[in-house]
């Protein structure tokens, strides 16, 4: 039977509750508080740590972002990496799972709105919630900066800004769709929690021990006969580098990493093309040191690492949804 | 025939020498005392100091003090006698010896001209001497100069160094300081040395009958034509002056100058693919450039290709554009890299420019990238098509 109209009629109604509800509620405050608290200690440290040490830089306000003093290796961007997660996780384990709980989802649904609206609209409202908490904390970085530094940032500089806002949401929203996915499966808020915790532990402390192991075990099966034989070219080498970082890249945590180290580090090579330049010395043969990189030229650089993300957000959050179609919903 | 002559030579050598030793020639035995000078009758000028140079001789006499005084001399000039460099009322010649004396006079600024004789004595107990002089004042003497070179013309091309060595002989009885300048065509830049010295100078002085010599380095301007160019060198003392004219015969060469276009030497190039580099090969010599070979040092890994590849003539003074197909290896890492582009004549001379190069990565993984978006919604909306329920 052919249903009728849109199947997102309503999703508006649903997004501006949801985010009123994740704004209002009490679990919001933590998490804002932790946000803050935390972001604003970091760039503080860095911020004092600066002034005395840097005496001119093109790029001064990216450093806030990137910059870790010695007696705190942590920089606001690293941090980030791991605070992201947790916020996304926070907003979205109980999504669904705690509808259920609350026996308010066929009440919801008996509404003049489809399961697609209540999904997607949810979905989006803890992206926004996400992404408002981010645009705050941007803004107190680029304010305090302003206030410490008393220089205003280029223009590029807050292009670069505004572009690492962007993929910070996309890394948000891989994790909202993780968390949700979870909420579905799960009708327990705790197992769902616990879950996509593991997931997120997972990937962001194991899966960069497990990746070089897997890639040990691959090897024989992909390396081509010479490198075995102990005479590998440096074409050779770079190639199964490259797979080793494929295999990394199954982890959001390291994609995410690779894009900020892209958008913040313009006048500098990233750690992979350092290793490149290392393993094969002509790449950085008359290369002019220190030449930034223009704008554009490093978001194409990191431009697969974000479509990475956000596909990634949607074939999960699609999953998810086909998860939550599947269900049944009694009263 | 050599042989012959050195013995023939010898030979009379043999003959002659002893009927010289045999026979000196006659000297006439004198004794007695004088007072000489080189030049009894001297010039001198009002207001100035003039010296004449005295000699007092003993032939064969027993040595005593003789004393010295000066005797006619006009009212209100100041006569000194010096031996030694001090003033001396004495004087003692050894047997056969002399005792050189200094007349020192100062003539006062207002003295008349004429002809003033002044007579020195030189008394003893029993020998004196006299000597008459005759001053003459008013008579102005003329400076001389006179200015000499042995190459004063030289071959060269604009950027070869054209120096000329003079000898300046002050020809006139004063000292003078004389100086130098030098009149040639407009850029040319005269510059003067010692002859062995490197600090330039605009004037020396030269001490009467003297000579020194002098090096001139004319500096060209950087685009002077081919051709002859006559420079006038000159010395100027007082007011006489010498001049000697040099010649530079100028030979051109080609000078060539690698740039951009508008001066700009950057460029773009996307890895993997041949990007154009316009570069401007100029002549900015003074003859004409033949077959300028065009090349470039690149990155490695790297290909340049010139249009045209080969620049048959280049005349002075022109311009010509050529277009440099650079391309980056298909791996090149996104950043910026030096690119050299060079002409070199087939005669000598060469230029270079340094071009940067900002490689940018290929566009075609932004367009995947969108693509992996579209299927990923394509999935979604499949999966909305698909398990969407009333």
């Amino acid at each position: 039977m052919r249903r009728e109209g849109s199947p997102f009629t309503g999703t508006g109604a649903v997004f501006a509750k949801e985010y009123a509800d994740h704004l209002g509620s009490a679990r919001m405050r933590v998490i804002e508080a932790l946000v803050v608290i935390v972001g604003v200690v970091v760039v503080w440290v860095a911020m004092r740590d600066l002034k005395d040490k840097v005496t001119q830089d093109q790029f001064i306000f990216l450093r806030l972002f990137t910059y870790a003093p010695e007696s705190n290796p942590v920089n606001f961007a690293g941090l980030l990496t791991f605070l992201i997660p947790l916020v996304a996780i926070g907003l979205g384990f109980d999504a669904i799972n705690g509808e259920f709980n609350r026996r308010t989802m066929s009440r919801v649904l008996s509404q003049p709105i489809y399961r697609d609206a209540l999904l997607i609209g949810k979905f989006l409202a803890g992206l926004a919630t996400l992404a408002t908490g981010l645009i705050a904390l941007w803004l107190l970085v680029m304010g305090g900066g302003l206030i410490v530094l008393g220089v205003p940032p280029s223009g590029e500089e807050v292009a670069r800004g505004l572009a690492f806002l962007v993929i910070a949401t996309a890394y948000g929203g891989v994790w909202l769709a993780i968390a949700m996915l979870c909420s579905i499966i799960f009708r327990s808020a705790a197992t769902s929690a616990l879950t996509a915790l593991g997931i997120w532990l997972f990937f962001s402390f194991l899966w960069p021990v497990i990746a070089p192991a897997i890639f040990d075990g691959i090897l024989p099966l992909i390396a081509p006969q010479r490198v075995l034989a102990g005479s590998a070219t440096a074409d050779d080498v770079a190639g199964l580098l490259d797979v080793q970082q494929l295999i990394m890249r199954f982890s959001p945590t390291v994609v995410f990493q690779e894009a900020w180290l892209g958008v913040f580090s313009p006048d500098q090579f990233t750690e992979q093309q350092i290793m490149r330049i290392r393993l094969d010395p002509r790449l950085g043969h008359r290369v002019i040191p220190g030449s930034p990189l223009s704008f554009g030229q490093s978001l194409l650089m990191v431009w697969p690492q974000f479509t990475f993300m956000v596909a990634g957000a949607i074939v999960i959050f699609t999953l998810g949804y086909v998860s939550f179609q599947r269900q049944e919903v009694r009263a | 025939m050599r042989r012959a002559l050195v013995l023939l030579v010898s030979l009379l050598s043999i003959t002659i020498f002893p009927a010289l030793a045999a026979d000196p020639p006659a000297q006439p035995r004198v004794t007695g005392l004088w007072l000489i000078t080189e030049y009894p009758s001297t010039v001198a000028k009002p207001g100035e100091t003039t010296t004449v140079k005295l000699k007092l001789q003993n032939a064969g006499l027993a040595p005593e003090a003789l004393a010295l005084s000066v005797a006619n001399v006009p009212q209100g000039w100041k006569v000194d006698i010096l031996g030694g460099g001090q003033v001396v009322g004495a004087a003692m010649p050894a047997i056969n010896e002399s005792v050189t004396l200094n007349l020192r006079l100062e003539l006062p600024a207002n003295t008349a001209p004429g002809t003033y004789p002044v007579t020195v004595n030189a008394k003893g107990a029993t020998n004196n001497a006299e000597l008459k002089l005759a001053i003459t004042v008013g008579g102005d003497v003329a400076a001389k100069l006179s200015m000499k070179t042995r190459l004063p013309a030289l071959r060269g091309t604009p950027k070869s160094s054209f120096e000329y060595t003079f000898t300046v002989s002050n020809d006139s009885g004063k000292d003078l300081v004389v100086r130098f300048a030098a009149d040639g065509p407009r850029g040319f830049q005269p510059t003067f040395t010692e002859a062995f010295g490197s600090n330039e100078i605009n004037q020396i002085p030269i001490e009467a009958g003297q000579t020194k010599d002098i090096k001139v380095r004319v500096g060209l301007p950087r685009d002077v034509a081919a051709g002859d160019y006559t420079v006038k060198v000159r010395a100027t003392a007082e007011n006489v002056t010498a001049e000697t004219p040099v010649t530079l015969q100028i030979v051109g060469t080609p000078t060539l100058r690698v740039s951009g276009r508008d001066g700009r030497l950057s460029g773009a190039a996307e890895a993997g693919t041949a990007s154009p580099v316009i570069m401007i090969v100029s002549n900015e010599g003074s003859a004409v450039a033949e077959d300028i070979e065009l090349t470039g040092t690149m990155p490695s890994g790297w290909t340049v290709e010139f249009e045209p590849k080969l620049i048959d003539k280049l005349p002075p003074g022109e311009k010509k554009e050529v277009t440099a197909q650079i391309k980056p290896t298909a791996k090149a890492l996104a950043g910026d890299y030096i690119a050299t582009l060079r002409a070199a004549a087939k005669a000598g001379d060469s230029a270079s420019a340094d071009f940067r190069v900002a490689v940018t990565t290929s566009t075609l993984w932004g367009i995947v990238g969108i693509g992996v978006i579209a299927v990923a919604l394509l999935v979604l909306v499949g999966a909305v098509a698909r398990f969407g329920r009333r």
